[in-house]
């Protein structure tokens, strides 16, 4: 069992998106990646706050969201840690929900270009054989 | 129910001709971290002023803490750090001497607050002993900030704080924002250009337009509600929901600005619109100007 420290983090500002999001889909991507680990230990509030320069009502924002969604636990006494439920337990439904940022980026590209979603779809099914 | 701490009705500031604040109502709750936002010009020092009755309205009231601005008790003012936007006062005197002077005024003084400040801010035995006007501007705004930090203030009111500021300089305000005030639960409103510093301590945004609060809400929520739809004018003719305002460009197509318009009132992936998502830059660009 690792105890991260704060500097796993990074966020950026100037983003469309808010940084307590940016903070949760960092650490389901890192946990889904198996780089944070069922019981490992996560930088304090008060880390993080420090490390990044930020409100610690962000961060706890974001620990809270995580919590809710089952990715962290509080630990008794002091703490959160990685949830028991490891990365892959998680169903392919939960997985694919982090895939949703980017495949809607790819989407509002595709109004751009004025696509239909038949086009669309066969073109990523297309996509998926030639990585397979 | 909580009260306000900082509670602004109907007031009216004009210079000369020109209208400064028409009729703002503003309210700042305890505990909130809120930055204010408006173009150059649009009167955030002299609201931020007016809110602190350093100047007089036209016309409207302010009050803090419950008293009238225009007569708070010493004991209300105690409770109030300001860091205005450039101070001349107090030039010919040394940082020490105008620390010193400063305590006698106030009952509460955290020696060890301002030691600490002037040790990481730089302030060695020979700064402390030069008189204020041969500092540099950012010197200067620093030792602004540890004089209103000095006496651990409820309510912390900054017009700028940062502008004279290197980006190193900025970071170690952030860093003393957010352990030594933030953590306290104190109330701060603070003004700034400098959008990203913004994003990182404050959670609620207010902007300042035409002498009014023109939008205000949390910092995450106006990220996430807020969206440009973008499209043919003949598809847009009809008000979006939590639509603040549309520009028509010369070819015909019509920008929306929409803020927290779940699905817009549009029927879903209506061809040739375009929604995107805003960052603060663009929403301070919408919004202002």
């Amino acid at each position: 069992m690792t105890n991260h420290a704060a500097h796993l983090f990074s966020i950026a500002t100037g983003s469309s998106e808010p940084i307590y999001r940016q903070l949760v889909d960092q650490v389901k991507r890192l946990v889904a990646a198996g780089q944070m680990a069922p019981g490992d230990g996560m930088p304090s509030v008060r880390d993080v706050a420090q490390a990044l320069a930020l409100n610690p009502m962000t961060v706890s924002k974001a620990y809270s969201l995580l919590e809710m969604e089952g990715v962290l636990n509080r630990r008794r006494g002091m703490g959160m840690e990685v949830a028991a439920r490891a990365a892959p337990a998680q169903s392919a439904q939960e997985r694919a929900e982090l895939l949703r940022p980017t495949l809607e980026r790819a989407a509002m590209e595709a109004r751009q270009l004025e696509l239909d979603s038949d086009t669309v779809l066969s073109l990523f099914i297309q996509i998926l054989k030639e990585q397979a | 129910m909580t009260t306000a701490i900082i509670q602004s009705a109907a007031i009216s500031k004009h210079f000369g001709s020109a209208t400064i604040l028409n009729g703002l109502d503003w309210q700042i709750m305890p505990g909130q971290v809120i930055g204010l936002l408006g173009r150059n010009g649009a009167g955030k020092s002299t609201l931020l002023e007016c809110l602190l009755g350093l100047r007089e309205t036209d016309s409207g009231a302010v009050r803090i803490y419950g008293e009238d601005v225009s007569q708070l008790s010493d004991a209300t003012r105690a409770r109030i750090g300001y860091v205005p936007q450039k101070s001349d006062l107090f030039e010919w005197m040394t940082p020490r001497q105008m620390l010193a002077y400063f305590k006698a005024l106030y009952p509460r003084w955290n020696d060890a607050k301002v030691d600490g400040l002037l040790a990481r801010w730089g302030f060695d035995k020979l700064m402390q002993n030069k008189a204020i006007s041969k500092l540099s501007g950012g010197e200067q705004q620093r030792l602004s900030i540890i004089r209103a930090l000095a006496h651990d203030p409820e309510l912390l009111v900054l017009d700028e704080p940062v502008s004279a500021l290197d980006p190193v300089g900025r970071r170690e305000f952030l860093r003393e924002l957010i352990d030594g005030v933030i953590e306290r639960g104190t109330t701060v409103v603070f003004s700034t250009h400098i959008l990203s510093d913004l994003e990182r301590v404050a959670l609620d945004l207010a902007f300042l337009k035409d002498g009014r609060i023109a939008l205000q809400g949390r910092l995450d929520e106006l990220l996430e509600g807020a969206r440009r739809v973008v499209g043919p004018a003949a598809l847009l003719d009809k008000p979006l929901v939590g639509e603040l305002r549309r520009q028509r460009a010369q070819d015909g197509t019509v920008s929306v600005l929409t803020c927290g318009g779940v699905g817009h009132g549009l029927p879903a992936g209506t061809a040739g619109v375009r929604v995107e998502p805003l960052s603060l830059e663009d929403l301070f660009i919408e919004v202002t100007q």
